[in-house]
């Protein structure tokens, strides 16, 4: 049975080379031929064996269906036309006259072509019995719809020999139960041997051996089973009819729908053989009615059995595409650095893929479950982490969290998770699924880019000093001045007769007031050279507006520009690092104070105000009275490198909206109503 | 070469500079008078005090520059020294330009701040001398009759006694007592000296009305 070579039988199929495809039909149609003859002869053989009239089913019919069914509709006359001679030979050796063999084979050619087109109409393909949907469409296309009709014709094949037309009912359910049952018993697994015979070898695998030890078993239990035997009593048929059930069932579910359609050709070659030797299981009364019986019953025993194996079959397959589809999402997941887990809340069961294990540096050995993962990390963040996970399960909106873990070498490397929980039908959450990613890489690019924005920031700060320093350098020449002459009036005091000491003593008030004049300049500004780490502590904005102010006292007066101090009396301490606040101001000042190098003298006016705002932060506004912004570059003054002034950088102000920014702040800057610009430097209020 | 009553004014919106700055000159024997504000300075300036100012360039309320306007617009001469933080050179030829005796840089060396006070006090001083003389030679010219004052004018312009009476309309010998009484009033005796006192309370020679 087993000869249609696949490749060339499938619809569609283009072959390399017409010629070669011709060639391949031509030997197809061949093989059709041989063994539709051949599929004859055993028919009629076991018919003349058993001295009955008909076999129990008809071979001949199974070859051209399984032809027709595997080749393209434009192909079929040739297979048709190639078993005709055949099914000619055949009939003609037990003498069959004209006519009755031109409808024997009308019918049998009908049956084929209405079983193969249905089957290819209704998405019948490899993997044949793949889905319980296939093999029902199979059954009941094959076992029943196409039979039962072309029974109609088939029925006058046995009235044309001879049969009588009363007989009609009879001879239709013959022909359509010889039909069905070799549909059920010789086609599928005909088809199934087809199509794996491309994959096929010898090797002797375990399952292999298993299988034939299947078919041997059921073989000799089916040999006994349908033995008549006078040695039992003949109530017990019924009971030992069941004795292949647990074998059959082995098969299906071990071996799928090849499994079932293997077990039903074994049990049908089974029966008959035991028929052929005169066993008579289903003795009704006369033989033709015995061999209807035992059709009706492999007829029944076979629909189940190929669902089943269909079934099987179908679970088998989607629980290999659902491993498939794991193995490549946790490969994917793996490849792109993420580890997915899942933790079901009632079995407290806890799933997650293998790259978890590297994530957090366990070994391969040791089973997965959240509290060792857990344990992995870092005792400083596990606290947190603990109760991330912990509030997670009550969280409306995924939970997303970073911490260090414990790598497998000593050091500590980033991670993030994800968190979400899976609700139940009653809408409590089941379960929580997430993902663990490696954040290193990202973690260091931040702390890389925190970094270059700090040194940048520095660099400004450092060059803003630079552009001032002609005011600072006279704030440290003030102190530096009263200190020398006062230094001086006083040795001159001493070389003197009459030594005035209440002098010599204010002298030297003098000088230590002075010197550590000096020396909060020297600190203010050694605050803003230093590259240091940023530190938050609690800021006093008034204090630090005013210290800013006494910076540029000097350079104020070189410029002739007036303060107009607004500032709230009762302002609350606001939470930042000074040196960057500071430089926040000092930028703001000196753009102020460069905006108004055109005014006249008179008109230089700087207004500093703070206020509370109503969330209960704190809002610093620096306005002047200079030319304003450029109309069309209100928004301009964020960006890196763009600038008004003659020798500006253009990164003043981007750096400062980036240091509020990081304090959770805001930088803006707008025209005023008459004149001038109004920076607005706002922090948000302290957090808990 | 200082005078009885030789002041330095100190002007310096920096309260312990200025109080540092009138010790040490103070403590070297200079008599001082410091202001804090620029306008208190100017409202009660009295220029007939001797003395100097010592001035800070950058102030708040009027800088150092315009304070000195100020002080020529008033009419007075008075030395400036003039301290700053940062000696630009701009600001300095300003300054020296208007007059100012020196440019010191702060913080100040008290050799380079005494030196600058005395030659404030020395250009003072030759200063009120010269105002003195011309005020002497004033005095004795206003005794001059109408007609002196006229000889006077011709004699200095180089013309002779005839010329002049040609050009007054009299005689030479008129002319010639009226010479020697001028020349007697005004104590000179050569008629250079008497170029030389014209000149220093600024008459102008008569100018020719004939050839």
């Amino acid at each position: 049975m087993n000869v249609l070579a696949p490749d060339a039988a499938l619809e569609g199929r283009q072959s390399a080379a017409p010629g070669e495809d011709r060639a391949k039909t031509f030997r197809n149609a061949l093989i059709v031929a041989v063994a539709y003859y051949v599929g004859a002869e055993i028919a009629f053989l076991i018919g003349t064996l058993t001295d009955k009239i008909f076999a129990p089913f008809w071979p001949p019919n199974v070859v051209l269906f399984c032809a027709l069914l595997l080749s393209p509709p434009r192909q079929w006359w040739i297979y048709i036309l190639a078993a005709f001679p055949a099914h000619v030979l055949a009939e003609l050796q037990v003498g069959m006259p004209a006519t009755q063999l031109l409808v024997a084979f009308a019918t049998n050619c009908s049956v084929a072509v209405i079983n193969a087109l249905l089957l290819q109409r209704l998405q019948f393909d490899p993997p044949w019995f793949g889905s319980i949907r296939k093999a029902t469409t199979y059954v009941f296309i094959t076992a029943f719809v196409s039979p039962a009709l072309c029974a109609f014709g088939g029925a006058f094949v046995q009235i044309l020999g001879g049969g009588s037309i009363e007989n009609y009912g009879v001879y239709w359910a013959r022909w359509y139960a010889s039909n069905a049952l070799g549909s059920l018993t010789l086609s599928p697994i005909a088809l199934i041997c087809i199509e794996r015979m491309g994959s096929f070898s010898f090797t002797p695998t375990l399952r292999r051996v298993e299988a034939i030890l299947v078919a041997a078993v059921l073989a000799v239990t089916c040999l006994f089973a349908f033995k008549e035997d006078t040695s039992i009593a003949s109530g017990y048929v019924p009971a030992l009819l069941y004795l292949p059930l647990p074998i059959i069932v082995w098969a299906a579910v071990r071996f799928g729908a090849a499994g079932a359609s293997g077990v039903i050709m074994v049990i049908s070659l089974a029966l008959i053989w035991r028929t052929l030797n005169g066993h008579n299981l289903f003795d009704v009364g006369n033989a033709e009615a015995n061999v209807f019986a035992m059709q009706l019953f492999l007829i029944g025993l076979s629909c189940p059995v190929l669902l089943l194996g269909a079934a099987i079959e179908e679970t088998r397959r989607a629980e290999t595409v659902t491993r498939e589809r794991e193995e490549r999402i946790s490969f994917a997941a793996a490849h792109s650095s993420v580890g997915l887990w899942q933790y079901d809340l009632a079995a407290g069961s806890f799933w997650a893929t293998d790259y978890c294990r590297t994530l957090f540096g366990l070994p391969s050995g040791v089973p997965l479950d959240l509290d060792r993962l857990l344990n992995r990390i870092h005792p400083n963040d596990f606290p947190m982490a603990h109760a991330a996970f912990q509030s997670a399960i009550a969280r409306p909106t995924p939970l997303e969290i970073e911490f260090r873990v414990q790598g497998r070498d000593r050091g500590y490397h980033w991670v993030s998770a994800r968190a979400q929980p899976i609700f139940g039908d009653d809408g409590n959450p089941t379960a929580m699924t997430g993902a663990f990613a490696d954040a290193t890489s990202r973690k260091m690019a931040e702390a890389e880019a925190d970094m270059q924005r700090h040194e940048i920031a520095h660099l400004m700060r450092v060059s803003m000093l630079g552009e001032l320093s002609g005011g600072l350098a006279h704030e440290l020449t003030q102190p530096l001045t009263a200190i020398l002459s006062n230094a001086q009036a006083g040795k001159i005091l001493l070389a003197g007769d009459e030594k005035n000491l209440v002098e010599i003593g204010n002298i030297f008030d003098d000088i230590i007031t002075e010197d550590n004049r000096a020396g909060e300049v020297i600190h203010r500004l050694r605050g803003l050279m230093k590259k240091g780490e940023i530190k938050y502590e609690v800021v006093d904005l008034n204090e630090l507006i005013a210290s800013t102010l006494r910076l540029l006292h000097s350079e104020l007066i070189g410029r002739r520009i007036a303060i107009k101090d607004e500032k709230a009396a009762d302002l609350p301490p606001a939470h930042g690092d000074p040196i960057q606040l500071q430089q926040v101001l000092l930028n703001l000042f000196v753009n102020a104070m460069d905006a108004m190098d055109g005014v006249a003298p008179s008109r230089r006016i700087i207004t500093v105000s703070t206020r509370v705002t109503e969330e209960g932060g704190i809002d610093v506004r620096i306005s002047d009275c200079g030319m304003g912004l450029p109309k069309s570059h209100e928004q301009s003054v964020f960006q890196p490198f763009f600038t008004t002034k003659k020798r500006g950088l253009g990164l003043g102000l981007p750096i400062c909206a980036s240091i509020m920014k990081l304090h959770g702040g805001t930088l803006s800057l707008q025209n005023n109503v008459s004149e001038g610009a109004t920076a607005i430097f706002r922090l948000p209020p302290p957090g808990p | 070469m200082r005078e009885a009553g030789f002041t330095t004014f100190l002007v310096d919106d920096d309260p312990a500079v200025l109080r540092s700055i009138t010790r040490l000159l103070n403590a070297a024997g200079y008599k001082t008078k410091s202001f804090s504000s620029p306008q208190e300075f100017l409202s009660s300036h009295d220029p007939a005090v001797p003395g100097c100012a010592i001035i800070d360039l950058v102030m708040s309320e009027l800088d150092g520059l315009h304070l000195q306007q100020a002080l020529i617009e008033t009419g007075s001469d008075r030395p400036i020294i003039f301290l700053t933080g940062r000696g630009d050179i701009s600001t300095s030829v300003k300054a020296m330009k208007a007059g100012a005796v020196d440019f010191l840089t702060k913080p100040v060396q008290r050799e380079a701040l005494f030196s600058a006070v005395k030659r404030a006090a020395n250009v003072d001083a030759a200063l009120r001398q010269r105002r003195n003389e011309s005020k002497s030679i004033g005095d004795r010219i206003s005794t001059l009759t109408h007609r002196e004052r006229e000889v006077l004018e011709y004699v200095i312009a180089g013309r002779l006694n005839k010329q002049i009476a040609a050009s007054l309309g009299t005689v030479e010998k008129t002319v010639k007592v009226h010479r020697g009484r001028m020349m007697a009033k005004l104590g000179v005796r050569t008629v250079a000296d008497l170029v030389r006192l014209a000149e220093k309370v600024g008459i102008a020679p008569a100018h020719s009305m004939v050839g």
